[in-house]
């Protein structure tokens, strides 16, 4: 309760208190080292900004469970200042009227917009209008675990591949005999589950959303063989659909060396050095020869609290992610920089030298792309995600799932 | 002689003034301890409750503001065959899981109520898995279940039983689902099952097996007919609880695979907060109390006029 009294206790309307100090509440929905890593940037703000105190807290949630926590929060109108919210939610949570427009603020040199990377400023702008600032970006690329395939006598994958390539490698590492799958997938038919066909399809030349904005851009032969690549993984039983919540699972197996690749985020990549994995990373096959994955952006969400309060909430976001601190953060959290000038310093070089395969991750920023922040998103990726755990469950033909998928979204779509 | 002295008005008269006071005092004095309880009643039980009726006519994401629609959500509900198929799962689920539970749990209960060696601790391990919550039981199971790496499969591969798809198979999670709150459910019932039995006189029984009444006889004509309160107790009760699972399937299968485990609560939750149409939400739930409503009367009703007959005969 102590943050959100703090929140909308005692200011006038534009959030300022009489002795000119102005507190911002923050939702940052992190744990151990992020949470460490947060506070230490907070009490270094706090040192030279005196004048702003910055309140910042988990929240009370995890990150992933920050929609439902801001839903109940903006209905009951009690909300904090910023708060982190996943890229593919920020779409929905900014229709909300009590999130900040930043336009203003971010033209402003100082803030230095241009040197976040594009897929990076993409997540935080719905319909023109920059909602937050960067949070965090990833990006899938395949990791595959070097024991599996010299048990196997099977040279290691360059990353010079296509989907068909893959699939026929999955399928020659596959041993039922020793439980060892080729790869993995999620099948809760949750985001997880459904993020890792778009790289397939934007390679094919499908998108998400068509031009109209009224039908999805993949019904048609981007979706059909992006199915059809799951679907053959899944009729050759060489993928392990993991259908527990949280992936998990998947992550251990490849661990236990039981798996050969798994495409993952930067994020995972602490998990393998502790497990003493011997994996190397590369980037996702794909069928035209260039490069493409997702980047999956998160946000730091600003809402409307006043004018004194969005002020300083963009001053701490423009401190939290400058270069200085955004390698902080992305060392220390185990994700990726923000900034194009994080990516060159030293520091950031350093690190990416010491861990095994962020390199991979580090220059696929370059090229990856993002989800729309478009409203229906949600009742887009419900329906891909049953067809996609059809696919790995061989339950249907590429053809019906993607039929169901289309009348599914496309009434989504048309009514908005 | 004496006593009849004794005038009867001296005892008569002060209850009236008595009465009256109490009238007075008690009033305000019973008023300031219920008020407590009826304020969290009335702030987080009734208010709720109106609110979530005002929601479900509304078209509302809880983020815009919410526009009014009447009867709109309730229309299209009726027609939702996501919906209907929620409603089925949980109607499997819960005659399934209340039938089972009462009946394991009267089995174990039997065993249990006779006085051997280290009773206690049976009695203690039956019930330790009801304490155990169902977000714990579900990451257990999860794991025990898992169609490759599982426990489960692992003892079926060895007794040459082929192996399963569980959480994995569609038509399987459901059962599954079943299954592991059995695991923990029984215990409740064999608890309130044992308090029923040790209710019943021992004198009851000595006196049928005078009368040359074997097991089955005593069962009955005497445990089963004075069990009868404490069943209807735990059919109501049981089935209330499985009309509203929601947190085992939100741990294990989040309404997978291919949503052969959404149920009612879960498709609310899932309206709610992850396509955002809080006011349709609304409406399902209330769908749902409505159910629990005609139910919960209806066997209010058909205990009285149980009741009633029983006294007669």
């Amino acid at each position: 309760m102590g943050p959100l009294l703090s929140a909308c206790g005692s200011d006038s309307d534009t959030g300022e208190s009489a002795d000119g100090t102005v507190t911002i509440t923050m939702w940052h929905g992190q744990a151990d080292e992020a949470k460490a890593t947060i506070d230490k940037i907070v009490t270094a703000f706090q040192a030279k900004y005196p004048k702003i105190k910055v309140d910042a807290s988990s929240g009370g949630v995890l990150a992933d469970s920050m929609l439902q926590k801001i839903t109940t929060a903006l209905s009951s109108g009690h909300y904090p200042d910023i708060a982190y919210i996943f890229g593919p939610d920020i779409a929905n949570v900014a229709r909300s009227p009590k999130v900040a427009n930043l336009q203003p603020y971010v033209t402003k040199p100082e803030v230095k917009w241009d040197d976040f990377y594009p897929a990076a400023r993409e997540a935080v702008t719905v319909d023109g209008k920059v909602r937050g600032f960067p949070a965090l970006v990833d990006n899938l690329c395949v990791a595959y675990n070097k024991k599996v395939f010299r048990e196997a006598g099977v040279p290691e994958p360059t990353g010079d591949w296509t989907w068909d390539d893959f699939v026929a490698l999955a399928k020659r590492l596959t041993d039922p005999a020793k439980g060892r799958f080729g790869t993995g997938w999620p099948a809760v038919g949750d985001e997880d589950c459904v993020w890792r066909i778009y790289p397939m399809i934007w390679d094919l030349g499908g998108s998400i959303v068509d031009d109209s904005g009224k039908k999805i851009g993949f019904d048609n032969d981007s979706g059909l063989k992006a199915l059809q690549i799951i679907h053959q993984l899944g009729a050759d039983k060489s993928v392990y659909a993991d259908t527990k919540p949280g992936s998990e699972t998947m992550y251990q197996i490849f661990n236990s060396g039981k798996m050969a690749m798994v495409a993952t985020g930067p994020w995972e990549l602490p998990a393998f050095v502790d497990a003493k994995t011997e994996y190397g990373v590369v980037p996702l096959p794909s069928f035209s020869g260039k490069r493409m994955t997702i980047a999956g952006p998160d946000t730091w969400t600003v809402f409307d609290n006043g004018s004194a309060k969005i002020k300083a909430a963009v001053q701490f976001l423009q401190f939290l992610t400058d270069a200085e601190q955004d390698v902080q953060w992305a060392t220390q959290a185990g994700s990726l920089p923000l900034r194009k000038s994080t990516a060159e310093s030293a520091e950031w070089k350093q690190h990416v030298s010491s861990t095994v395969g962020l390199d991979v991750f580090s220059d696929a920023l370059q090229y990856a792309k993002t989800r729309p922040t478009v409203r229906a998103y949600p009742r887009i990726s419900q329906p891909l995600g049953q067809a996609i755990v059809k696919m790995l469950l061989n339950k249907d033909t590429p053809e019906t799932a993607l039929q169901e998928v289309a009348r599914a979204a496309n009434a989504a779509l048309v009514t908005g | 002689m004496r006593v009849a002295v004794v005038p009867p008005p001296t005892v008569a008269s002060p209850q009236p003034r008595i009465k009256r006071r109490r009238g007075h005092g008690e009033a305000g004095a019973a008023w300031a301890y219920v008020s407590p309880a009826a304020l969290i009643i009335l702030g987080l039980g009734i208010l709720p409750m109106a609110w979530s009726l005002v929601l479900s006519m509304q078209s509302s994401d809880l983020i815009t503001p919410p526009q009014w629609i009447g009867l709109k959500n309730y229309e299209v509900i009726s027609q939702d065959p996501s919906f209907r198929a929620a409603v089925v799962h949980t109607l499997v689920y819960t005659a399934l899981f209340v039938p089972l539970a009462i009946a394991a749990g009267l089995g174990l209960a039997l065993l249990l109520n006779r006085e051997i060696r280290f009773i206690g601790f049976y009695r203690t391990l039956v019930f330790v898995p009801f304490v155990v919550s169902a977000t714990a039981q579900g990451v257990l199971f999860s794991f025990i279940f898992d169609s490759h790496f599982g426990l489960a499969n692992a003892i079926l591969h060895r007794l040459h039983i082929p192996t399963q798809g569980f959480f994995a198979d569609e038509h399987q999670a459901l059962y599954l689902l079943v299954l592991i709150a059995l695991w923990s459910g029984v215990g409740f019932c064999v608890v309130v099952y044992l308090a029923g039995l040790q209710d019943i006189s021992k004198d009851l029984i000595e006196a049928a097996a005078i009368d040359g009444a074997g097991r089955v006889a005593t069962f009955r004509h005497i445990i089963w007919p004075a069990l009868r309160p404490v069943t209807v107790f735990l059919v109501v009760w049981e089935t209330l609880q499985a009309l509203q699972v929601f947190d085992m399937v939100f741990v294990t299968t989040r309404g997978g695979p291919l949503e052969s485990t959404t149920v009612v609560v879960f498709f609310v939750w899932q309206q709610a907060f992850e396509v955002f149409n809080a006011g349709y939400a609304a409406a399902a739930a209330y769908v749902l109390a409505f159910g629990l409503l005609v139910l919960s009367i209806g066997i209010r009703f058909a205990q009285r006029r149980d009741d009633k007959e029983v006294s007669r005969s």
